[in-house]
Parts: structure tokens; sequence; C-alpha cells
């Protein structure tokens, strides 16, 4: 078969960086399995080759490389970077974890005991208490709002079955893209990618399920994540956001620059700049295959995290009521189409941009013509956009926080609150 | 360095050296009358530009009771200016395109911008302009102490490794200035006045305390005039002799124990180690990460696959002007006391008094050197932080590459000499992390 392959060359450093990428992430494992693909990427990367986990790492370490396993909802990918003088032992190795691992079974279940293990410390991070209990509770119901690492109860469940399938459905060499970039030719590069799927099974791609757009958040709701001793909370306040597909993502994605895309936007100005509320402030508008949330978050002390909800929604509000002005949109087209610059700096960065394209289905000027398609929105077009995407009244409030001290007063600032629920912080989300 | 300092085309602008940096790149010094120093390593990979300042003050320049202020004083820097209204200052650089942040630390506080090349006028304009001409009302100065406080419940008293690591270092040190955090005691940072910052500024923001570095798609012809317009008529100030706390050697293990709301103990471990410029600090890292780097070193594959009692061990040589720690911190598994983890990180570090590391291990360590330090130059935003760290910790701009090339005589018998010499129970220091009782929870 012929590898889809993509190059980005430069000798600046002595360094080539190389990705395997599946079009098959966490969306497409079994809802009883959320985590089973990351667990699965995991143990690849433990056994390749029939080797043992540190003997893989030692092989990397003495060569001056690295490689490295992600899993998104839409994505797995296989990644690494080596010393140029490497990159023959390289290849080697990265080879034995994606073509022929073993999955001992040893293997499997030390893995399995340090997932457990890893998740009950991940409870120590109020931030990502906050994050992943917004993930399931916005998209409950749908594969986005599942655990892309897994739960303890996964961990338990995942045999050696479930692991074999998921291999097979991530290494299809049809669903495969290789994206290179840094110290190596072009023609190097396509006889490594046809090394690597030479190396797979041939077999195709299963068809992946279109999973239903999920309608987003009916009404106001709080998830209240409970957790002692906490002298400051984590807010987030999501709410419906972008689609790069839609005609207005552009128009949108400006408009979100002005409220909260920069240190100078307009949440960042009222929360930290003028009330020093908070360290930070900011609504990102990430975007997937399908659309995705418009989340803002801060991080107040417990005594102000119900002023700060209250900001936050009156500021939401206004944006979506009022709009942005022309100065706004004139400065944040500027912003954005000087700062592009830095998107593109680097071979690793450049050579992305036709991979995103692939991966998420985006049109082929998305990123090329980026510049263009900021340029071209107009403040008609930038005020529509929030008022068509952006709803107010339908959104979800995740607070972690110590619920005795501020749990009320956190309910009492969310008018039209429709439902609430406080969990503890050692729940298993 | 290859050549003595030399006049320039730029009146009072002097041409002090040229340094290699790596592959095709070169990197330039230049002294200015005033006392302002400036590297330049022209990099036309992209039409981008770093430009970082670097000015000789930390926080270890402090003193107790006075915590934080350098920290706070980052924050200060991007208010108000006699010429830039409040927020000016950031909404002028954003609508340039600019990725801009500050960071401060022990030893220093430095301010990186990167913009488009075509940018690069205002960027000096705007650095030269907060210098020398902040305003500082109480106002901002209150304001902004908020947020630093707001800052420090979210990086240290709401984390618990923020936590330890505070604890840890301020009970390994009494009376050098590596005792308090960076971002200061909250009571101290809730206590500055409009005067404390004032003093400060006037003390230690002035062309002879800094060095402007500069990294990207531009050359001396351009660069030099530029920044002649805009700082060779800044005054230099009379940067005060520092107050120099020598820590006395520490004879005795210290111990403090830290109740938190975690799932599981934790135990952090702090070594005294050389400084950065000392001849056995290479050797040390090379040391810890045969011992700590990447899952193959000795210590993960103890407490983490032998044993199984550990989801993560740690360690960080400080890379600091003056002797620091190996700092050391694990996080137990499920009902595993800190102190198994104690016990077999002890046992391990014997093993390394008696048996050095084979050539191969540390082979494997220096690879793993040499590829995170390229790894940071890719951007110019790397280099220039590489370029700027160095210079203004040790005064050696190229440093960083002659570590790498140094790595390679690293030799066993080194390695020997330094696990002897820090790795010692008596010097070190110890914080275990309890599980707080349900009662001190609620």
């Amino acid at each position: 078969m012929t590898a889809q392959v993509f190059v980005e060359q430069s000798s600046a450093l002595p360094l080539v960086h190389m990705s395997v990428v599946s079009r098959n992430g966490a969306a497409y494992e079994p809802a009883e399995l959320a985590g089973a693909t990351r667990f699965t990427a995991r143990l690849m990367r433990r056994t390749g080759g029939g080797m043992a986990a540190e003997e893989l790492d030692e092989a990397f370490d003495r060569i001056g490389g690295s490689f490295g396993v992600d899993v998104g909802y839409n994505v797995t990918s296989f990644f690494g970077t080596t010393i140029r003088r490497s990159l023959d032992a390289f290849v080697e190795t990265a080879l034995k974890i994606v073509a022929n691992p073993t999955f001992d079974a040893e293997a499997r279940e030390r893995l399995r005991r340090e997932s457990a293990a890893e998740y009950t410390e991940s409870s120590n991070d109020d931030a990502t208490l906050a994050r992943r209990w917004f993930r399931r509770r916005f998209y409950a119901g749908h594969p986005y709002g599942r655990s892309v690492i897994g739960t303890p109860t996964v961990f338990e469940a995942i045999d050696d079955a479930a692991i074999r399938r998921r291999y097979d459905a991530i290494t299809a060499p049809d669903d495969l893209l290789f994206a290179f970039s840094g110290d190596i030719s072009e023609s190097q590069a396509r006889s490594i990618a046809t090394r690597f799927a030479d190396a797979l099974p041939q077999r195709s791609a299963d068809a992946r399920p279109e999973h239903a757009i999920w309608p987003g958040p009916k009404g106001r709701h709080l998830t209240f994540v409970d957790k002692p001793e906490r002298t400051q909370t984590q807010i987030l306040v999501g709410t419906h956001g972008a689609d790069p597909h839609d005609a207005d993502y552009p128009a949108l994605h400006v408009a979100n620059t002005v409220f909260g895309g920069t240190f100078t936007a307009r949440l960042m100005r009222e929360v930290r700049s003028k009330r020093g509320w908070s360290y930070g402030a900011y609504s990102s508008l990430p975007y997937a295959r399908q659309r995705r949330a418009l989340r803002l978050w801060t991080f107040p002390k417990a005594g102000d995290a119900a002023d700060c909800i209250r900001l936050k929604l009156r500021l939401l509000r206004e944006w979506v009521d009022e709009g942005v002005t022309a100065e706004e949109l004139a400065w944040a087209k500027s912003y954005l189409i000087k700062s592009h610059a830095f998107a593109e700096d680097t071979a690793s960065k450049r050579v992305w941009f036709p991979v995103d394209v692939e991966l998420v289905g985006l049109p082929a000027t998305f990123h090329t013509h980026y510049r263009q398609h900021v340029q071209s929105v107009t403040l008609e077009q930038a005020n529509a956009a929030i008022r068509a995407r952006i709803d107010p009244a339908n959104l979800l409030v995740t607070v972690v926080g110590t619920e005795a001290e501020v749990g009320a007063a956190v309910r009492d600032a969310i008018e039209d609150l429709d439902s609430s629920e406080v969990v503890a912080h050692t729940d298993e989300c | 360095m290859t050549t003595s300092p030399k006049p320039t085309s730029i009146a009072g602008v002097k041409h002090e050296g040229t340094y290699g940096f790596g592959a095709g790149l070169r990197l330039d010094a230049y002294i200015f009358n005033n006392g302002l120093r400036v590297l330049l390593c022209e990099d036309h990979s992209a039409p981008v530009v770093a430009y970082h300042t670097w000015y000789r003050v930390g926080s270890r320049h402090e003193h107790q009771g006075k915590t934080g202020l350098a920290h706070l004083f980052e924050h200060l820097m991007f208010n108000e200016t006699e010429n830039l209204g409040p927020g000016v200052f950031d909404r002028t650089l954003e609508e340039a395109g600019a990725e801009s942040n500050a960071a401060t630390w022990l030893d220093w506080t430095q301010y990186n911008i990167a913009v488009p090349t075509s940018e690069l006028a205002l960027v000096a304009k705007l650095e030269s302009e907060r210098m020398t001409n902040l305003v500082l009302r109480e106002p901002q100065v209150e304001s902004e102490k908020e947020v630093v406080a707001n800052e420090r419940r979210y990086r240290v008293d709401d984390d618990v490794d923020g936590r330890v690591s505070e604890l840890l270092w301020s009970t390994a040190f009494t009376r050098h200035g590596y005792s308090w955090p960076t971002i200061g005691w909250m009571r101290d940072i809730q206590n500055f006045n409009t005067q404390d910052c004032e003093q400060f500024y006037s003390t230690y923001y002035a062309p002879n305390n800094a060095t402007i570095v500069v990294v990207g798609d531009t050359d001396a012809q351009s660069l030099l005039p530029l920044l002649s317009e805009h700082y060779a008529a800044l005054q230099s100030a009379s940067v005060p002799l520092e107050d120099v706390r020598p820590e006395p050697p520490q004879t005795e293990r210290r111990v403090s124990e830290l109740p938190q709301p975690v799932p599981t103990e934790k135990l952090s471990v702090g070594f005294k180690s050389p400084a950065l410029g000392d001849a056995d600090h290479l050797a040390v890292t090379v040391l810890a990460e045969v011992l700590f780097g990447g899952r193959a070193s000795r210590a993960h594959r103890r407490l983490l696959r032998d044993d199984e009692i550990a989801t993560d061990v740690r360690a960080f040589v400080s890379p600091f002007h003056d002797p620091g720690l190996i700092e050391i911190t694990a996080t137990c598994r499920d009902d595993f006391p800190a102190e198994r983890i104690e016990s077999a990180l002890n046992e391990e570090i014997e093993r390394l008094k008696t048996e050095p590391p084979s050539v191969e291990e540390i082979e494997r360590a220096t690879a793993r050197l040499e590829l995170g330090q390229l790894s940071g130059l890719e951007t110019v935003d790397g280099k220039a932080s590489t370029i700027g760290y160095y210079d203004t910790v040790l005064g050696e701009p190229d440093a960083s590459l002659r570590r790498v090339d140094a790595l390679r005589r690293v030799t066993r018998n080194d390695l020997l000499r330094v696990a002897r010499r820090y790795l010692v129970q008596e010097s070190s220091t110890v914080v275990y992390v309890r599980k707080s009782a349900p009662e001190e929870a609620s």
C-alpha cells in the first residue's frame, strides 16, 4: 500500500521527529471499556518485539531518543524524537512497538496495577479534577464524555481479547498517517513509512460510526466537586462552542479572542486586572471532528468564588447580547494574523498542518489560508457567530472546592439554576 | 570567546567577543557605555525574533519580611509607565502578534517577548520604557498583590507538590536566601507597600543590571542602532553589593511532616548540591540522571517495577548560582508508608557508593541529557532562554553547549566521587507527606 506521508525538512538541528498517527481513538472504543485504547497503546509501548518495558526505554535512552503514545477521542499517536545519528536504531525500536507488540500477560497485569495507582494519585490535582468532571457531565451519554485515561473499574475489566481488538483498530494501515520533520529527507521519510506500513498486518480499517451530534446541556447545571481544605476554587463554565466545519468558525474564533483568548481580553481584564480575583482567566474554544464546548476557566480564592461566577456569567451574557466592538475586532485580527508566525516557525509545527486537516476533516485551506480567513471576518459576522453559537441559558458550571464553605454561595450565584449535585473528589469519574 | 572588546560603528557600544553556538550559529556579545549587556544570535530560519531581558536580581537578593518582592515586581512591570497608560503595554504587544511572558526565580528575573521580525523596533521601545519609566501607584500594587496571593494559593497552598517543595527548602536552608520561596510567604505578599516597590525598582532595574538577549531573524547592523536609540541614554544605577549569607554546612539530618488531604503518602528528600558553576555540577547531574532519569533508571526499576511501592519518582539538580539541592520526590502507591520508599531509595543510594554506574548507564544518561538540551533549542525562544540563563547565572552565555561537550568526559570515577561527597544522609532533609486524618480534613 502507499502510506500517507507528510514531511517538513529542516537541518537547523540534528534532530528528527516522527509520528505514526491513527484516525482511530477513544471515541470508537466500547463505552463499558472507556480507556481501553490508551491502555492498549501504553501496553504496546511496554511489550514491543517481546522486549520488557525497561529494555525498550533503555534502547531509546542510549541513542538519544524518546518515544511516547497519546490517545485522543479521534486520534491515537505514536511519536518520538531522536538525534539524527541514531535514526536507524530509533526506527528499529519504534517498529517493534507499533508492528510487533506481544501484550505479555505479566506486563499487562503490571500496567493494570500501575494505571489504578496513577488514577488514585491524579485526584491530587484540582484542575484535573475540574476538567474530568466537566467533560463527564457536559458530554454525558456521548463518547466525548467518556474517560480517555480510563478508571480503576475499566482497568480491571480489560482483557487480552479487548486489547487485541483495540490494537487491530488503531493500527489498520489504511487508517495511518506518517509525519516527519527535522533533519530528514523526503525519500528517507517515505522509506521509513513504507517499512511501518509493510510490517503491519494488511487489513482494512473497520468502518467507524459517525456519532450523533451532541446537543449540549439543556438549562443551567452545577457539579460541585467537594474536596477538603481548599483555600481556592477551580471553576469551569461551559456552553456549546465551535465546530471547525461551520462557515462561521473563523468569526467565532476571532470573537472568542476578544472575549477570553489573550492576556488583555475582556475576561482577564475584568477578573484579574481590575479585581485581582484569579491568577488566570481564559475562555478556550477547542475544535475537533464534532462541536466542542466553549469553556471559561478561573481559579479564585474560596471567598471570591461566588462573585467570580456571577461576573463570568454576566460577561458571557454581555458578550452575546452586545457583541464585540469594531476596535476590539481589529485588535484581535491583528493579534491572530501576526502571531500566526509562531504556529509555523519550526518544521515540527509546520508538518502538523496537513496532518490536522486530514485527522479533523478540515477544509484544505484551514491552516494554509489562516490569515486570509481571519482577515475576512467582519464585525457583523463576528457578532452573528456569537449569537448563533453561544447560549448562556444552557450551560454547565463545575467547581472544585470545599462545599461546606462555599457551596451555598456558589449555588446562589447561578441564576435560573436547574440542577445541582455534589460529588466527592474521590468518586470515580 | 575569540576577541577582546573593540569599538563598533555605534558610539558607546563595544563588541566584547564572539562565541560558537552550535552548527551554523554564533553568538556576539556587546556592552553599552551604561553597562547594558547585549547578546545577539542571528537565526534566519523563520521571520521571528525572541527578545529577552534578564535582570540580575531574584528572590535570593531579598530579606526575611520582604520575601516575594522580586516576583511581585515581575507582575508590576506589566502595568502603567510614564508614556503608556494601564494595560497599554500588553495590549500593544498583542496587537503586534507578540508572545510575551516573564519569570522570576532564585537568581534572576526575566522578561521574554517573541515577535514577527517586523515588530522588533516596537519591542525595543516598550522594553526600554519599562526599564526606567514604570509608574507605581497604590491601586495597581494592591490589585497585583491579590493576583500574586491567588497565584500562591494555586501553586502552593492548594498544591501538595508546591507545599512539599517549599517546606523542604525552608528546612534545608537556614541562612541563605534560597530558604524562602520565590513567590514569597503569604504574610509578606500581603504586607508590601508602594514604597517597597519603588525602592526595589530604583535599586535593581537599570541597564547595568540587565542583559538583553536577541535571537532570530535580525543582524547587528539592524539591532545595535535600534538598541542604542532606546537604551544608550538610560542612566546606570548603583547596584548594591549582595548581602551574601553563605549557608553553614548541614551536619545532621532534618525531618518534617506535612499532613495533607492526599490519597497516598509522599516523600521528598533534599541533599545539598554544588552550584551550577562548580566543577562537580555536571557529574552530579549525570549521577541524578542515572538514578532517576526515565523508566530505565535505577530508582524507577526499583521503586516502580520491582517493589511496586511508588507511582512516581523523580529528581532535580538545582542549576543555581549558589549551592542548592538534589531534590528527590516520590509518591507512594496504595498504603505503603513514605518510609518504605525512603528505605529502598537509601539502599540504591548506598549501592551507588560501592557500585558506580556502568559505562552503559553513563552513556544512557548523557544521551538523554544531550537530547533534552537539543530539544530546548528548536525555537528562537528556547535559544534565547538558554543563552540568557547561563549568561545570568554563570556569566557564560555559551555554557550550555560546552556542558554537552563536557558530558562525554564524565567518568565512573567522577560519579563515585560525587555520590560519596553529596549523597550524605547527615546533610539531608526529609519531608514526609501524611494523609490528613478525616477530622483534620473536615
